[in-house]
């Protein structure tokens, strides 16, 4: 900078601006940088890399061992025309989505309205509705799954009050399905949190109103409460849909990472694992994860589209 | 923020902060001889394979850094880091992967080092054959073993049902099933786990028709006529209650402590041999094992001696002449034997064999004793499986045998299903 400006004989004050600038750059800005840089070495090497690398593997065969080999749209043709597995795959996930996505919000919903009375020790009520949440998808919640919906499990014990004899849930394709349901919707801490923050926004004197004009509680519910938390319930429904879609661990586990009985746990994210580490063709993975992302970003964008007419924001 | 630091002064002090990290490091690469190893298997294995590397440490002064995870694991694990350049010096490799490793080169031949660093003198000829790839040895055979059908001899005392032996038929099976059903015992405990999606029962079933799963080409060795009977043969034990229910069968995930017969749902069970220790561990009544049925009385040729497992070196290591050092070492040394015992299957060095089989508790000798006198039951073994063999069997042979189970398919269907969908996937590959 400073030689160049000498040899075009610029005059002195530009050079004292362009130098001060610099350094008021350097001086300022710099440490913060530095202090970023292992963020960005993070973002770079570990998030943006393997983002681009899988975007070209997903047009090449790559087994690991060997170099990648260049196929074109290959992989995207098979998968939409010649592979029974990725629609296997793709409907049990739509399945989870569409089914597991309302009835956990509308549960987390419900235990909310429960706990925004106002009533005594709700953190610990709280805490405990979360726990579920914390112990996630671990091995040992998927050893009690199995517990709880064998054929001599916790659900069938209860039916034989009723005289009932239940087969065994988990491991009967019809139903396998259904119990992850189940424990996803267990699952409904962390959406209920957020909607009791979002109850506890809406003000009371309007509940007073609505009592002294003799409004009854459920026409309080669909007037006031419901268009006054639809900010959150979008919020709470997509970070839930995303979630859903990238449901993986719980199948895994609960199905020894075989997505059985006959496929019916067969989650799309399970298929992409089973291509990639299982049949060693990262190509084809990295493809499924793309349309992945594709349909995710379609669901989203849906969704943001569709929100000015359900969404209500206070003006 | 009334606290400065000059900047000189601050990148100098974490400049020198870095060098110290990294010299810090140092002295664990300057060390005289280390290895690393890696493994699959679970924690009886483990302490005996550390209990080798310890007993090496005092021999050789070499450290091998062992790592060991569950075989599902294992592969993606193992691939990534070969993939990296990053592979452990010693692997435990399988029948199964030692084709596709030898081949692109991700395993080293050993036969230079046969002689000097590795002594094979006394080793079992046809263990030795079968760590060969086109002619070449990528891998050293830890143990023989077998297929083998594990009995709870508890439940058949219990029921005052005569356990089967290695002469026993498919016909017998549906006698020895009958009989469980009509003693009832343990809440309806059946004789047999459903194995018709077991690859091995398969496997065997067919080589006593005189084909195979694989031919020595990779393509498939069997037709539609052989699995729709195959098929046939599994849904009339079902509907006779021979074998398990479906919907319980189900819950056999692959670990151990899932498998029919460690959850007691059934007294026979399609394993390995050198698996009745891990087994009889976990079960309270004493195990057994004898051959898989034979399809008529007399005929056999079914079993093979298989390479458990083998070790081979990386074809990235930089101490290969010190891997086979240590692969010497774990085969050869009497001390070593003793401490392996059979888990991974019977010695294959003469020696060891003999220093090692008066020393095994029950569980152990009766794997040896099966392994030693297959007689007729053994045959040749057969080729590597092609590399697409583990697709064929989680996508088609597990799938398709649930569907019938489930009546989801007829047994014509899977069968047709079955070489259709193993052809595409072997073709493709």
């Amino acid at each position: 900078m400073t030689a160049r400006s000498l040899e075009s004989g610029a005059p002195l004050g530009e050079r004292a601006a362009t130098s001060s600038l610099w350094t008021r750059i350097w001086q300022n800005d710099a440490p913060g940088y530095l202090f970023l840089l292992p963020w960005f070495i993070g973002f770079f090497g570990l998030t943006i890399g393997p983002i681009i690398t899988s975007f070209y593997l997903s047009f090449t065969d790559f087994d690991l061992l060997t170099s990648p080999e260049w196929v074109g749209a290959n992989n995207y043709i098979r998968m939409f025309t010649n592979d029974p597995k990725f629609w296997a795959s793709m409907r049990v996930t739509m399945m989870f989505v569409i089914f597991s996505v309302p009835l956990k919000l509308a549960f987390a919903l419900g235990v909310a309205m429960l706990l925004n009375r106002g009533m005594r020790g709700l953190p610990l009520y709280r805490a405990l509705f979360y726990l579920p949440s914390l112990l996630g998808a671990s091995v040992a919640i998927a050893i009690l799954w199995r517990q709880i919906f064998a054929r001599d499990g916790l659900v069938n014990d209860f039916l034989s009050i009723f005289g009932i004899v239940g087969p065994s849930w988990i491991s009967t394709p019809q139903y396998s399905l259904w119990t992850i349901i189940i424990l996803a919707v267990w699952q409904f801490g962390s959406p209920m949190i957020i909607f009791l923050a979002g109850l506890r926004q809406i003000p009371q004197d309007m509940y007073e109103a609505a009592s002294l004009d003799g409004a009854s509680r459920w026409r309080q519910f669909i007037k006031i409460t419901l268009p006054l938390l639809t900010p959150v319930v979008f919020f709470n429904a997509i970070i839930q849909t995303i979630e859903a879609f990238k449901s993986f661990t719980p199948a895994f586990i609960i199905s020894g990472g075989t997505g059985n009985p006959i496929n019916s746990t067969l989650f799309y994210t399970l298929y992409l694992y089973q291509e990639a580490f299982g049949f060693f063709r990262m190509g084809y993975a990295s493809a499924l994860a793309w349309v992945l992302l594709a349909l995710v970003g379609m669901f989203t964008a849906f969704s943001f589209l569709t929100s000015k007419y359900w969404v209500h924001y206070d003006e | 923020m009334t606290i400065r630091t000059d900047r000189r002064k601050f990148l100098m002090g974490s400049s020198a902060l870095a060098a110290a990290g990294a010299f810090g490091v140092m002295p664990s690469w300057a060390q005289a001889q280390s290895l690393r190893l890696i493994f699959w298997g679970g924690q009886g294995r483990a302490d005996r394979t550390y209990g080798v590397t310890d007993l090496y440490k005092e021999a050789s002064d070499t450290d091998v850094a062992g790592e060991f995870l569950a075989w599902n694991d294992y592969w993606a694990k193992l691939a990534t880091q070969t993939a990296g350049g990053n592979a452990p010096d010693v692997i435990q490799m399988d029948y199964r992967f030692i084709v596709e490793y030898a081949q692109r080169g991700a395993i080293a031949p050993l036969d230079e080092y046969v002689g000097s660093a590795l002594k094979l003198d006394d080793f079992d000829a046809d263990q030795l054959e079968g760590g060969k790839v086109d002619g070449k040895l990528y891998g050293i055979s830890l143990g023989a073993n077998s297929v083998a059908t594990l009995i709870n001899t508890g439940a058949f005392e219990e029921a005052g049902i005569e356990p089967p032996t290695n002469a026993w038929t498919y016909d017998d099976l549906f006698e020895i099933g009958e009989a469980f059903n009509s003693a009832n015992i343990r809440g309806g405990m059946k004789a047999i786990s459903d194995s018709s999606y077991n690859e091995p029962s398969l496997d065997n079933w067919l080589r006593q028709r005189g084909k195979a799963l694989y031919t020595a080409e990779g393509q498939l060795g069997f037709d539609e006529t052989d699995a729709v009977e195959w098929y046939q043969l599994w849904a009339k034990l079902r509907e006779a209650g021979v074998c398990v229910a479906p919907d319980d069968q189900a819950l056999d995930t692959g670990p151990l402590e899932t498998t029919m017969l460690v959850t007691g749902r059934a007294a026979l069970m399609p394993s390995n041999s050198n698996q009745l220790v891990g087994y009889q561990a976990l079960v309270q009544d004493k195990l057994d094992m004898c051959g898989y049925p034979r399809i008529a009385e007399g005929q056999g040729g079914g079993h093979y001696r298989k390479p458990s497992m083998f070790f081979s070196v990386a074809g990235s290591s930089a101490s290969k002449e010190g891997a086979a050092e240590f692969l010497n070492f774990f085969v050869n040394d009497i001390e070593a034997g003793k401490i392996l015992g059979v888990e991974r299957g019977i010695p294959c060095a003469a020696a060891v064999r003999d220093a090692v089989a008066p020393t095994l508790d029950e569980a152990n000798q009766i794997a040896l004793n099966f392994v030693a006198n297959l007689g007729d039951l053994l045959g040749d073994l057969p080729p590597p499986p092609p590399a697409a063999a583990g697709e064929v069997d989680l996508s088609l042979i597990r799938t398709l045998g649930q569907e019938v189970g489930f009546g989801a398919k007829t047994p014509e269907q899977a069968g047709a299903e079955l070489v259709t969908g193993a052809t595409d996937i072997l073709n493709r590959a």
